[in-house]
Formats: structure tokens, C-alpha cells, sequence
């Protein structure tokens, strides 16, 4: 089991995440799930315990849209793909994050500075 | 995507999510495929990363927001579901809530009715009456003491009525009726037919205006109709018009006969309105102006008389007015009537006219007879019911509380599937909720039919020409008031098993299922039934307890015997065209004509009869004594009789002779006293030979005393208290008195209602015989009925017999609800404990100790029941007191025998799961572990 680099997303990320992937273009929940990995280098691994309610609830909110295709591997899958609402969503949602993480980071490393 | 929507296509996506997961699992197979891992293997290992694909599936509907509505859907599906494949249950359930809920929503029916409700009128909460107290008919004098109390004025003569009309500026309007009825004999203008009686009330003109009520048909009363010179009319109520004419409109405009003088009906008053005095003895057909009183009543008429109160007043304040102030003026005025009428006052009265008074009451419920007589009774059952409904919840809490722990191992199976414990829960109260809620459905049904069986019960002996106020459908308070009991029981016992098994380790709860002992069984099951016994303990030995005291009501000594005796009850000859001079010789033919029936023994008339339901007394004083102080008390009933009355009846004779042939108007007035009148007012004197007569004490000479009788009890109540003074005079002496109204009862009281025979060894067809000789008399005759004597005597006592049976019934249903609950529990624990006693059984235990076992638990919780109830049952015995006759409350053999028919109902109830448990075979138990 690969639970060696796993650790917890912070609450609210992981929309964020899904909706970025998305961004780039129709998509289906697995794959979703691979680009995560790979986009973190291995290090997140999304469970479909949290992946598919965290979709439901995008696409209950209108942020996301769903239309079923075929696959590359010719089956049927329901594909995902930003709205309009979405786009606008995750572009703030990108910006707040930048804030956020330079802030944190500011106090972080006052701390670490202040400790030592 | 509206809810709608999406509780509509909730299949499409769910099999949408279905495919979608499906997907993602193929997927990733596929993908470890690739990496050279075997499919089955590639397959497992998926599954084992996947975890609980439903949990997922629930987490995803979860997130979609509308998943409360669709699961709510869902969970009423499961629950009707649950209750189908569980048949015994739920009909047991639902019979068990349907029986509590509607027994309480029955006596809340008429509770409601009886006690709660106002009148059908504009604003009742405007209407105030002058007086707090109902009472009946007639009132004479200017004191009105009673019970020793100082005059608290009820009824009130016209006079004081104008003046209070005139005077009051805090009424916007007052009103005035009869406290009492009128019996009208009423014919249409020119019909042949035989008239048909009804029954009238006076009422002021202003009566339907102060009410706020207006007309169905034409229009009512107002004060021009109120006056001598005005042309008589009449109003008729909705209940009359249509029951007695057929809603014919031509009634409107119609000149009637009523007791011989033409009136107009000139309206009908709206459906609903009866009017504002509430009794079970005849309700209003005939609303009539007080100014016609003279026409129907002639020398017998109060209106103008100051000595009789005879009237009800209620009137609608203005708003603002203060009630106590109200009453301040009316006081006032009061006396300022009664002092302009000190001349004609007897030393007595005069003695204290100062401490007469009035209170003034709410009259937005009007005068209602029936909250006074029955609101006792209607508490006491209310009380009763409520106790059968405490039964049939604990019942449902058992048979919930049961199911809930036999679930515990699929609840446990639930929890590990990832089922959250709030679902559970709720799934738990709208299984239950449903229940209650077809319990509370059936429980409307049986409320219904209870409400007329108490009404059949407490009237059915009335003729049909009464008609009592009173409709056994459940108004829509008392459908909420069922609903909510039910829900609350569902609520309360449903969802506490559900929450104690959803917070149970599901690992503990899968291992332990089946491997209960005796000490682990829950509590609150047993403390369930011991209240149940108790509560039943309580409603048995309160139904015994009024059963013995309704057989000792009908089985005492009243003085006279019914066996073989017949009352007829008739109207007066007069209304049918006699004048008062042939009264003497009309009774006499119809003595005769009906003692020539054969079986007939004897017949005599009376102007009341014992038990008959009416009966009059006045002030008396006797010869040669003083007069007596205004705290004594010197009242006596009396009534005239024919010849023969007191063998006719019955009643023994106890000294001198009885009134007999000869005492007629040639010869001196004579009287026959009672028992308890000789012993009051001539104590140990001898009697024979003494004068006395009606107040004042010039009339004391009147009669002369020639016999004692037994003391015979004449009214329908107060049979603890002792016997009243009473004095029979004959028929055909009439004697003449200065006073207006005592020569007015004089007349009045030569009208003889009641007729006695005695007609011992059942005569065939002797009912229909009597109504036929009679109406050979008198074709015009009112004859109200026929009735042999046990039955008038039943008759009074139907209010006493409707709370006995009813507190039979609740008892009984009681006792077989705690007997199934008793079981329930009993079963339960014998399939909980089957391993258990398999594994006594296999180490030596033989099939009687089994038994033993079993019943000593049954009878642990039935005896601890009894030792509760027992208590419980003394005291609900002394709290009953004023409602038993002959039954002490401390009554320890009806207390006996209630508990051995608990005890027997318990041995029932426990000997079925004890048998099944002695049948256990060892193999089969432990095996099945």
C-alpha cells in the first residue's frame, strides 16, 4: 500500500484541486484522481471515498457540468467540465490561495526565525 | 434541477452513479492489470482500496442537498415495508393505539362539547349572566338561600328584570328566558291531525338580538312582539323544523295552535343555535315572547307576579365594562327592588332582604345544565381513559422497544455498512410516526363509535321528543388532539431504541446477539409492565368499585315497590280543551277505564309520581306553633293523589289511614304526612290530628293529618341524603288561598302527570292496552310514555350506569393491553434466553423448573405492579367518594377480587412463553449458536 508521502488535504482544498484539473478540459473522475497524483508528484493520493462527493457537490452547485462520452478505453464515462459559474469560482479561489499561503508562510517563518 | 425532479428521476441517477463508480473501479483494474498483476488478483486489491463503494454512493447522494427529502421518501417506503412484513405487530399495535386513542379522544369529544365550548353566537365572550348558579324552575319568594348561603340570586322575576333592562348602562342589551320549559301541544291552523308536543321556552323580545343571531328563514322575535297588545308569534328552532316538519318552508308565515291559541311562526332560528340554556330534558322547539304567557298559562301565569322568579337573565356587556362593577350596580339595584317590595314580604324574608345578593358570570357557554350534571362524571372518565391510554402507550413502548432489540444485530449490520447513526434514527421515527399515525386514524374511528355508545348509554332512556346538544363527530381539535398523542407515543418510544442500539459497538452487538441471559434484559421493558398492572389494578377496582355502588343505587329500599308497578306520564287535559272543574271527574273516568284492563290490580293518578323526574315543595307552618326563625328550615314536598295511591305504589302505611273515596270537596281538608315529616315536625307528639299548611301562618289550619306513611323517595338525586318532609293531599279538596301564586299551584297542582298501575305478573300487550283505553278517554290525551317502574328506575340512573359501563370497558381493555404486554415481554425474554435455558436443560434443569422460572419472573413484575396499584387503588377509591353509593373506598374484597382476575390475566399471559420455553430442546439451542 502506498501510504508512505500520503497526508491529509486541508478542508476545502481538495474542490480547488479538482476544479483546476478540470480546467484543462472535459474529464472523468478517474482520471481526475491520476492527474492529482501525478500533478504532485505522487505525493497526493485522492480517495473515491472524497473524490465523488467532492464532483456531486460541484456539480450540485453548478459549478462543474457533466456529460456522459465514451472513454479512450471505449467504454461510457461521465466526463466533467468547468462553467461559467465555475471558472469565475476557481479563479478567485486560485487568488485567495496565493494570499493565503504567502500569509501563512509570512507567520510561518517569523516563528521558525523567532524559536531558533 | 428542481427536487421535484429529482425525487422523479432519482433511479435514473442512481444508476448514473452506479455506472460512474463502476467506471472508475474498471479503470483502475485495468490499469494494475497492466502492471502484470493477475485479473483476480488486480480485482481484489481494487476492492480492498475501494472500501465501502456504498458508503461512497451515500456520501455522493449526501452531497447532492436534496438527499433529506429523497431519503425521507425513501425511509416511509422502508417503514410501510417493515410494518407489511411484520403483520402480527402492527396489527397489534395499531389495535392497541387505536383503543387508547380512541377511548381518550371520545370523553375529549364530549368534554369538549360538554365543558369547553361556547354557544354558536356573535362574540360570546361579550355575553355575561346575572347569576353563577343554573337552577330550575321557579323560585319563590324575595330570599333565594339555599344550602344555607345567604341569598345568591339566580332567577329572577320580570319586574326586577325591566328594572335591571332600564337601568343597567353596562349591558349593551340583557336578555331574559325561562329557566325552565314549556310543554306546548302544537297543531297546524286547520289540520285535523292530532296535535304534537313540543317543547317551549318565553324569552324576552330582545332575546335573538342580544345573542347576535340572525334568521334562517323569515325573522325572529324583537321587543314589538314583546308586548300585550302584540299579535302572538313564535320562533322555531333549525333542530325542530327539520326534524318535526321536514324543513317545509311553508312553516314560515303559518298559523299554528299552540295549546289551543293561534300563533304566527314567523321564523326559524339558524342551524346550530339551540338556544341558551343547555340541558338533557328538552331543548327548545318553541321560541315564544314572554307577554304570551298569560295566553297559555291564564291564572297560572308568573309574568306579572313579583313572588316568583322564573327567569334567567344574560345581557352583552360594552366593551370595557368591569364585571365587578357590573355587579356593585346590579347589587344595588337588587335591593333597591326589594325594598320597594317590603310590604309584601313575610317576617322572614324581611329578616334578610340586606343580605341577599347577585354575582354576575361569564355567559359565553350560556346556562348549561349538562357542565354542572355531568362535568364530574367527564373528568372522572376523562381521568379513566387517559389511564387506558397510559396502558396502551407503555403497550407500544414494549412492543417498540422489543423490535428495536431484536433489530439490534441489523442495526448492527447497518452501522458497519456505514450507515450514519442520525439516519438510523430517523429511519427509527418515521417507521414509528407512521404507526402512530394509522393508530391515530383506526383510534378516530373507535372514537367515534365510543362517543355515541356514551351517548346511547347516558340518554337512550329519553324519549325522542328530547334531544340533547350534543354530536358524537370529532371536531377537528379533538383530530389533532389524537394525532398529537400518537405521535408523541411514537416519538418518544420509537426513536429510544433505535438511539440506544445505533450507539452500540457494531462488533459487540453481532457477537452478543444471540447469547442473552436473564440479568441482561432491559429494564425499562419490566418497569413497563409493572405499571401497566398497576394502572390496570387502579381502572379494575375503580370499575368495581362504581359497579357495586350503581347495583346498590338500583337495588335500595325507595320506599314503594316497582315490581309489577307502571308509570304513565301525560300531559295536562287542559291543553287537549278541559276546563279545571272537570279535572276531578276526567281522573276519575280514566281510574276507572283503566283498572278494568284485565291484570290490571290498581290505578291511581298523581301530580307527581315517585322517581318521575318532578317533584315541588313550598314553606309550610303548623298549628299552634310560632314562626319559625329565618335559619330554620321548614320546607316540604307535596304532591296531590287519587284514592288508593299508596297501595297502588306499594307503600306501607304506618299509622292512621290513607286518602281514600270520601275525602272529596264536601269534607274537611285532609293530609297524609310522611315519616320523615312526622319525625321533623311533630316529633315524638303523635301527628294524627294536627293542622299545618302552606306559609304564611294564617293558612295553618288547612289540612288535618289522618295518616302516616313510609317515607318514599320521590326525586332522582340525593339518595345518601336523608328523606325529605312530604305531604300527600287528595285530588278533589281544593282549598283557597289568599296569596296569588300558592292558589295558582293550587290549580296548577290538580293536573295530574303521572298515572300508577299496578299490574303485577307481566300482562301481555298491557303498554299498548293502557295507551289505547287512554285515548279512548281522550283522543287528544298527550301521552308522553308508558314505562314499567324498573325501568324509570334504571332510567335515573343513567348517568351512574354510562361511567360504570365505560369504566368496565376501560378496565377490560386495560387489563387484556397489559396482558399483552405482559406476554410481549414474557416471549421475548423466553427467545432472547433460548441458549440459556437449553444449556440449564442439558446440565439437569427438568421442564417444571423451566415453568417456574419463567412465571416466577412474570409474577416478580406483576407483583410489584400490585403492591404500586394497590395503594394507587385506596386512594383513587377516597378521591371517587362523592360518586359511590354504599362502597367504601377502603373495600378489600372487590380489591381481592380485582387482583385475582389481574393475577389470572397475568397467569394467561406468562403460562403460553413458559410452555414454549419448557419445550426448548437442548440440542436444537445450544446448536443454533
Amino acid at each position: 500500500m502506498k501510504t508512505k508521502d500520503r497526508f491529509d488535504l486541508p478542508q476545502g482544498t481538495l474542490d480547488l484541486l479538482i476544479m483546476r484539473v478540470v480546467a484543462l478540459g472535459p474529464i472523468h473522475g478517474y482520471a481526475i484522481a491520476q492527474r492529482i497524483q501525478q500533478m504532485s508528484r505522487e505525493a497526493l493520493q485522492v480517495q473515491q471515498g472524497s473524490l465523488y462527493p467532492a464532483l456531486h457537490r460541484l456539480e450540485y452547485k453548478k459549478l462543474l457540468a457533466a456529460t456522459w462520452k465514451p472513454s479512450e478505453t471505449g467504454r461510457e464515462a461521465k466526463f466533467y467540465e468547468l462553467t461559467a459559474k465555475g471558472r469565475a469560482q476557481l479563479k478567485t479561489e486560485t487568488d485567495n490561495w496565493k494570499r493565503l499561503t504567502e500569509l501563512v508562510g509570512l507567520i510561518l517563518k517569523g516563528t521558525l526565525e523567532g524559536a531558533s | 434541477m428542481s427536487w421535484l425532479r429529482r425525487l422523479i428521476s432519482r433511479k435514473r441517477m442512481e444508476s448514473d452513479l452506479d455506472k460512474e463508480l463502476r467506471f472508475h473501479f474498471e479503470s483502475q483494474v485495468d490499469d494494475k492489470m497492466q502492471s502484470g498483476i493477475s485479473e483476480s488478483e488486480a480485482r481484489r486489491l481494487t476492492r480492498l482500496e475501494f472500501g465501502g463503494i456504498d458508503q461512497v454512493k451515500e456520501d455522493c447522494r449526501e452531497s447532492r442537498g436534496t438527499q433529506w427529502l429523497e431519503s425521507i421518501v425513501q425511509d416511509i417506503r422502508y417503514g410501510l415495508r417493515q410494518l407489511r412484513k411484520s403483520p402480527g405487530f402492527t396489527i397489534t399495535a395499531v389495535l392497541t393505539l387505536a383503543l387508547g386513542i380512541g377511548a381518550t379522544t371520545a370523553i375529549f369529544t364530549l368534554v369538549q362539547q360538554v365543558m369547553l365550548q361556547s354557544l354558536p353566537v356573535n362574540r360570546p365572550d361579550e355575553l355575561w349572566r346575572i347569576g353563577d348558579e343554573p337552577h330550575c324552575c321557579n323560585w319563590p319568594g324575595y330570599s333565594q338561600d339555599s344550602d344555607g348561603e345567604s341569598g345568591d340570586w339566580n332567577l329572577f322575576p320580570r319586574e326586577a328584570y325591566k328594572l335591571f333592562r332600564a337601568n343597567t348602562p353596562g349591558f349593551e342589551d340583557l336578555a331574559a328566558l325561562q329557566a325552565g320549559n314549556q310543554s306546548l301541544a302544537v297543531r297546524r291552523a286547520g289540520s285535523a291531525g292530532p296535535a304534537e308536543t313540543a317543547n317551549g321556552e318565553f324569552v324576552s323580545g330582545n332575546f335573538f338580538q342580544t345573542l347576535g343571531v340572525s334568521a334562517w328563514r323569515g325573522r325572529l322575535l324583537v321587543d314589538a312582539d314583546d308586548r300585550e297588545s302584540a299579535p302572538p308569534v313564535a320562533v322555531m328552532s333549525f333542530h325542530a323544523w327539520q326534524e318535526k316538519y321536514g324543513s317545509d318552508p311553508s312553516v314560515v308565515g303559518s298559523t299554528y295552535q299552540i295549546n289551543g291559541r293561534a300563533f304566527t311562526i314567523i321564523g326559524v332560528a339558524p342551524a346550530g343555535f339551540v338556544g341558551a340554556t343547555i340541558v338533557d330534558w328538552g331543548m327548545p322547539d318553541i321560541w315564544l315572547p314572554l307577554s304570551t304567557e298569560p295566553l297559555l298559562l291564564g291564572g297560572a301565569a308568573r309574568i306579572k307576579n313579583p313572588r316568583v322568579a322564573w327567569l334567567d337573565l344574560i345581557g352583552r356587556v360594552r366593551p370595557g365594562t368591569n364585571p365587578k362593577t357590573l355587579e356593585a350596580q346590579l347589587q344595588s339595584e337588587l335591593h333597591g327592588w326589594l325594598a320597594s317590595h317590603l310590604a309584601d314580604m313575610t317576617p322572614q324574608e324581611k329578616a334578610v332582604w340586606r343580605k341577599q345578593t347577585l354575582r354576575v358570570s361569564p355567559g359565553g357557554a350560556g346556562f348549561s345544565r349538562l357542565r354542572k350534571d355531568y362535568g364530574e362524571s367527564l373528568l372522572l372518565l376523562m381521568v379513566t381513559a387517559c389511564c387506558v391510554l397510559l396502558v396502551a402507550c407503555a403497550n407500544i413502548a414494549n412492543l417498540l422497544l422489543a423490535r428495536g432489540l431484536k433489530r439490534r444485530q441489523q442495526t448492527a449490520v447497518r452501522v458497519a455498512l456505514g450507515a450514519s447513526r442520525q439516519r438510523l434514527v430517523r429511519n427509527a421515527l418515521i417507521e414509528s410516526v407512521t404507526l402512530s399515525l394509522i393508530g391515530g386514524a383506526a383510534g378516530v374511528a373507535v372514537a367515534w363509535a365510543g362517543a355515541r355508545l356514551i351517548l346511547y348509554l347516558a340518554f337512550h332512556m329519553l324519549e325522542r321528543s328530547t334531544w340533547i346538544p350534543v354530536q358524537a363527530s370529532p371536531s377537528v381539535l379533538v383530530v389533532l388532539f389524537a394525532l398529537g398523542v400518537s405521535v408523541l407515543t411514537g416519538v418518544i418510544f420509537g426513536v429510544a431504541p433505535a438511539w440506544m442500539s445505533s450507539h452500540a459497538e457494531p462488533v459487540e452487538a453481532m457477537r452478543g446477539a444471540n447469547r442473552e441471559v436473564g440479568g441482561g434484559r432491559p429494564w425499562a421493558q419490566k418497569a413497563l409492565v409493572i405499571a401497566q398492572a398497576a394502572i390496570s389494578l387502579v381502572l379494575l377496582s375503580a370499575a368495581a368499585m362504581l359497579g357495586g355502588s350503581l347495583r346498590n343505587l338500583e337495588h335500595q329500599d325507595f320506599g314503594f315497590s316497582p315490581e309489577g308497578r307502571y308509570l304513565v306520564r301525560i300531559d295536562s287535559p287542559i291543553l287537549s280543551g278541559r276546563k279545571q272543574e272537570q279535572l276531578v271527574p276526567f281522573y276519575r273516568e280514566i281510574q276507572d277505564r283503566l283498572s278494568a284492563i284485565p291484570g290490571v290490580r290498581s290505578v291511581s293518578c298523581a301530580t307527581y309520581a315517585p322517581m318521575s323526574g318532578d317533584q315541588t315543595g313550598h314553606e309550610i307552618r303548623i298549628q299552634g306553633r310560632p314562626e319559625p326563625g329565618p335559619k330554620d328550615d321548614v320546607s316540604a314536598d307535596w304532591t296531590r293523589i287519587t284514592s288508593g295511591f299508596f297501595e297502588t305504589i306499594g307503600a306501607r302505611m304506618l299509622a292512621g289511614r290513607t286518602i281514600h273515596e270520601d275525602d272529596n270537596g264536601n269534607t274537611r281538608h285532609v293530609a297524609v304526612i310522611n315519616e320523615a315529616f312526622a319525625k321533623k315536625f311533630f316529633g315524638n307528639q303523635s301527628a294524627i290530628g294536627q293542622h299545618f299548611g302552606p306559609a304564611p301562618l294564617r293558612n295553618a289550619g288547612t289540612y288535618e293529618v289522618v295518616g302516616i306513611v313510609q317515607n318514599i323517595h320521590y326525586v332522582r338525586w340525593g339518595f345518601k341524603d336523608p328523606a325529605r318532609p312530604m305531604y300527600y293531599i287528595p285530588e278533589a279538596q281544593t282549598a283557597r288561598f289568599d296569596q296569588l301564586d300558592l292558589q295558582s299551584d293550587e290549580l296548577l297542582s290538580q293536573n295530574l302527570f303521572n298515572i300508577v298501575l299496578w299490574a303485577p305478573g307481566h300482562p301481555a300487550n298491557i303498554l299498548m292496552q293502557v295507551k289505547k283505553t287512554l285515548a279512548e278517554v281522550d283522543p287528544n290525551l298527550m301521552i308522553y310514555d308508558v314505562q314499567p317502574y324498573s325501568k324509570v328506575i334504571q332510567g335515573t340512573f343513567n348517568q351512574q350506569n354510562m361511567i360504570a359501563s365505560l369504566t368496565w370497558l376501560f378496565g377490560a381493555v386495560g387489563l387484556v393491553l397489559a396482558a399483552i404486554g405482559l406476554y410481549g415481554v414474557t416471549a421475548y425474554g423466553v427467545e432472547q434466553r433460548t441458549s440459556e435455558i437449553g444449556v440449564r436443560m442439558a446440565l439437569g434443569a427438568d421442564r417444571g423448573s423451566v415453568v417456574a422460572m419463567v412465571l416466577r419472573g412474570a409474577f416478580w413484575q406483576v407483583g410489584i405492579g400490585l403492591g404500586v396499584g394497590i395503594p394507587a387503588a385506596i386512594g383513587a377509591g377516597y378521591l371517587m367518594a362523592s360518586q359511590l353509593f354504599g362502597v367504601a373506598p377502603w373495600n378489600p374484597l372487590l380489591l381481592a377480587g380485582a387482583t385475582v382476575l389481574l393475577g389470572l390475566a397475568a397467569l394467561v399471559a406468562a403460562v403460553i412463553p413458559a410452555r414454549r420455553a419448557a419445550s426448548i430442546d437442548p440440542i436444537q439451542a445450544l446448536r443454533s449458536e
